[in-house]
């Protein structure tokens, strides 16, 4: 895991002054305060935004709005707002009466809600207190899972981009304290996610005192839901998606460091809700990891793709997941197809007079498999790094090609394994069963790097294997075997 | 007293010693707002509201002055708690909170004249002075629609902390002689704040908040 010093972490100064002003101009910042605009732009590349209803910009307009033509359910945003601010949802209109119905039960008469966007025209929720329009636009129906852990309100999911990379992530739910909204200073529920693989990692909230600074406090489950759930382990659905989705809002309205809100729709997917060319700090707190050194990895990278820069920040990124666990039980995490590095055989060449040892090592895709006992390398690989005498010396050595049960196999080694034994590397021999029969196979030492550990294992070479290596479970120990991920 | 040359070619340029020590104070004034922004990570309403602050405290001393900024932020916070039970625009709510203000102002001066409640005097305070004072009901108020309570009464705080060191350099006459006759601390001054423009360090408040990040490096 990357060790969290004082320096990884990103601070106000630094984030304004390295990261928001010079990739952040002035229009791009001016498009991303603009939530009209920003719909206008993403429509651009195909990316999902809430529909709008109605656009009101005066008074007048607002007079001569149609009330029987807005659907049972609605949001009210002020276009310029800030962090949530004025945005107002209603579930559905109250039979018989002028007034429709919040999430939290109560009710707003149509005067009320006049007066409200009245408010939001004046500017009372927009940057600088300018003159505003205010949106009414379709309400997010919210689709599992994330919905089982939000109280009332909509969940949702940021992404920190930078440099067309993913670099952080965290989901946003609200509690009952946060009255439904995903602002953490009101105090929604913060959970980090691992880039790579789209789980939830650490949670925290802010605590409710507190007075120098806004101090956090980590949790595990949720709050004040009827049944509290735990916060981690929950799989982000299309993961790759919601990634892609984020790259593309950064493309289309080019602020080189950009926070995307996305939330999942039950019937439309992924819909962007804002964009931010300011995003807050706290993420960092969520996922337990410093934004500084990752934006420092990926400043300067040439990304070439959106898919391109997903891989950088899965690779760079990911992991989180592996490494808590790591952490708890003290166990390393490795996929079922993991890729290693194999050692050759040390080459000694005498020149100039100089004896030199050269020690190569190769990547292979390794296969884990508990079923076996002992590692098996295939006999190209067993050539490769250095073992073509072993192969050859052992085709010559006139052994059957096959017995009939174990036993013979057995007494077979008894009497000549010794002899074999003394040659050529080949340590002991081994019975298997090779294409459905019993057969005798060389055992060798060779060397691997697994997972930054390096080891020293027997091997028993053959050819009846899918993948150049496999690892039984002879040396498994103090490893836990994910089989979700395949090697990449 | 003795002033040295320049500030005596200053002074005999028809500047007044008091203008000369309160405009000295400005600069030093706004340097500990960017101090307390940038390195504390405290925000004040803004930088203008401090220095009217301390300016009007020199004039009413700071027990008056302080107890006059309670008597507005505690009438604010209540004409807001009651006003909000009412619908009505924006700009009207900050007006009636200012009439509010006007009359609770009048009242207390009036409390004060006839009980004195070890207030005395306060009757001669320059009015100019308490206008000052009211204006900062506004910054309360609208930092407390926009944010929360808590927020807006840290703000208070940090502005009130920094208005108070104002008030000092001012009124210190040992301060305010040295800084007369020490003019090149303005540029001095400048510098700092350039300094603190590329700070890009963590704010004592950012350590703060993310403490709990660097403290699972201990546990890993």
């Amino acid at each position: 895991m990357h060790r969290n010093s004082i320096k990884d972490i990103l601070g106000l100064n630094r984030r304004n002054q390295e990261y928001i002003r010079p990739y952040n101009s002035l229009s791009a910042k001016m498009i991303a305060d603009n939530k009209i605009l920003t719909k206008r732009i993403l429509r651009k590349e195909e990316v999902n935004t809430s529909d709008v209803y109605k656009l009101i910009r005066n008074k007048k307009q607002l007079e001569y709005l149609d009330w029987d033509s807005l659907p049972k359910s609605f949001v009210i945003k002020p276009n310029k707002g800030t962090g949530g601010n004025g945005i107002i949802v209603f579930y559905g209109k109250k039979k018989g009466q002028n007034a429709w119905i919040r999430p939290n039960g109560k009710t707003m008469t149509q005067r009320d809600i006049i007066l409200h966007i009245e408010n939001i025209l004046e500017g009372r929720f927009s940057m600088g207190s300018k003159k505003d329009i205010a949106i009414i636009e379709e309400r997010v129906k919210i689709a599992p899972p994330l919905k089982q852990y939000s109280y009332k309100g909509v969940p949702d999911i940021r992404i920190i981009c930078f440099n067309g990379v993913p670099i952080m992530a965290m989901t946003r739910l609200p509690t009952k304290r946060s009255n439904g909204t995903g602002n953490l200073h009101a105090g929604a529920i913060c959970t980090g996610i691992d880039i790579s693989t789209g789980i939830t990692t650490f949670s925290m909230h802010m605590k409710t005192k507190g007075l120098m600074s806004d101090t956090y406090e980590m949790i595990d489950k949720t709050i004040d839901l009827k049944e509290n759930k735990v916060l981690s382990g929950i799989q982000i659905p299309n993961w790759d998606n919601l990634l892609t989705i984020a790259l593309k809002c950064q493309r289309a309205t080019k602020l080189g460091y950009i926070g995307v809100d996305i939330t999942i729709d039950q019937d439309k997917g992924p819909i962007v809700f804002e964009v931010n060319a300011r995003p807050g700090l706290g993420i960092q707190v969520a996922n337990q990891a410093g934004l500084r050194w990752r934006l420092e990895k990926v400043k300067g990278l040439e990304v070439k793709s959106i898919k391109h820069g997903i891989r950088i920040g899965k690779n760079l990124f990911g992991g989180e997941i592996e490494e808590s666990i790591e952490s708890i039980s003290g166990r390393k995490v490795i996929n079922i197809v993991e890729k290693v590095y194999v050692y050759h055989k040390p080459k000694i060449s005498n020149r100039k007079k100089k004896t030199k040892i050269k020690i190569d090592k190769e990547s292979t895709k390794a296969f884990i498999d508990t079923g076996v006992l002992t590692t098996r390398i295939s006999t190209r690989l067993s050539n490769r790094i250095g073992h073509t005498d072993t192969n050859k010396y052992f085709k010559q050595l006139e052994i059957p090609q096959h017995f009939q049960t174990f036993k013979d196999a057995q007494e077979y080694i008894d009497i000549h394994g010794q002899k074999i034994v003394t040659s050529l590397d080949i340590i002991r021999l081994a019975k298997i069963v090779e294409d459905g029969q019993i057969v005798i196979r060389p055992v060798i030492n060779i060397e691997i790097k697994i997972s930054e550990d390096k080891k020293e294992l027997e091997a028993v070479i053959t050819d009846d294997i899918p993948y150049p290596l496999i690892i039984g479970r002879a040396e498994l120990t103090g490893y836990l075997i994910d089989t979700s991920a395949t090697f990449k | 007293m003795q002033y040295s040359s320049f500030t005596t070619w200053i002074l005999s340029n028809g500047i007044s010693n008091q203008t000369l020590e309160l405009l000295i104070a400005i600069p030093v004034l706004v340097t500990l707002v960017s101090i307390g922004r940038y390195i504390l990570g405290s925000k004040t309403y803004g930088i203008y509201a401090p220095i009217i602050l301390s300016i009007a405290y020199s004039y009413t001393g700071l027990r008056y002055g302080l107890v006059i900024t309670t008597v507005v932020i505690i009438t604010s916070l209540l004409s807001h708690r009651v006003l909000r039970k009412i619908r009505m625009h924006y700009i009207t709510r900050v007006a009636i909170n200012y009439c509010i203000l006007t009359i609770s102002l009048i009242i207390f001066l009036i409390l004060i004249n006839r009980y004195g409640l070890t207030l005395e005097n306060m009757t001669n305070i320059p009015s100019l002075a308490i206008i000052s004072i009211a204006a900062l009901g506004d910054f309360f108020t609208k930092q407390y629609i926009r944010k929360s309570l808590k927020t807006s009464l840290l703000t208070l705080f940090s502005t009130l902390v920094i208005s108070i060191l104002g008030w000092y350099v001012i009124t210190r006459d040992l301060l305010s002689t040295y800084l007369i006759n020490n003019l090149w601390i303005i540029p001095i001054l400048i510098l700092i704040n350039l300094f603190i423009g590329q700070f890009k360090g963590l704010r004592i408040k950012d350590i703060l908040r993310f403490k709990s990040i660097l403290k699972e490096k201990e546990n890993a």
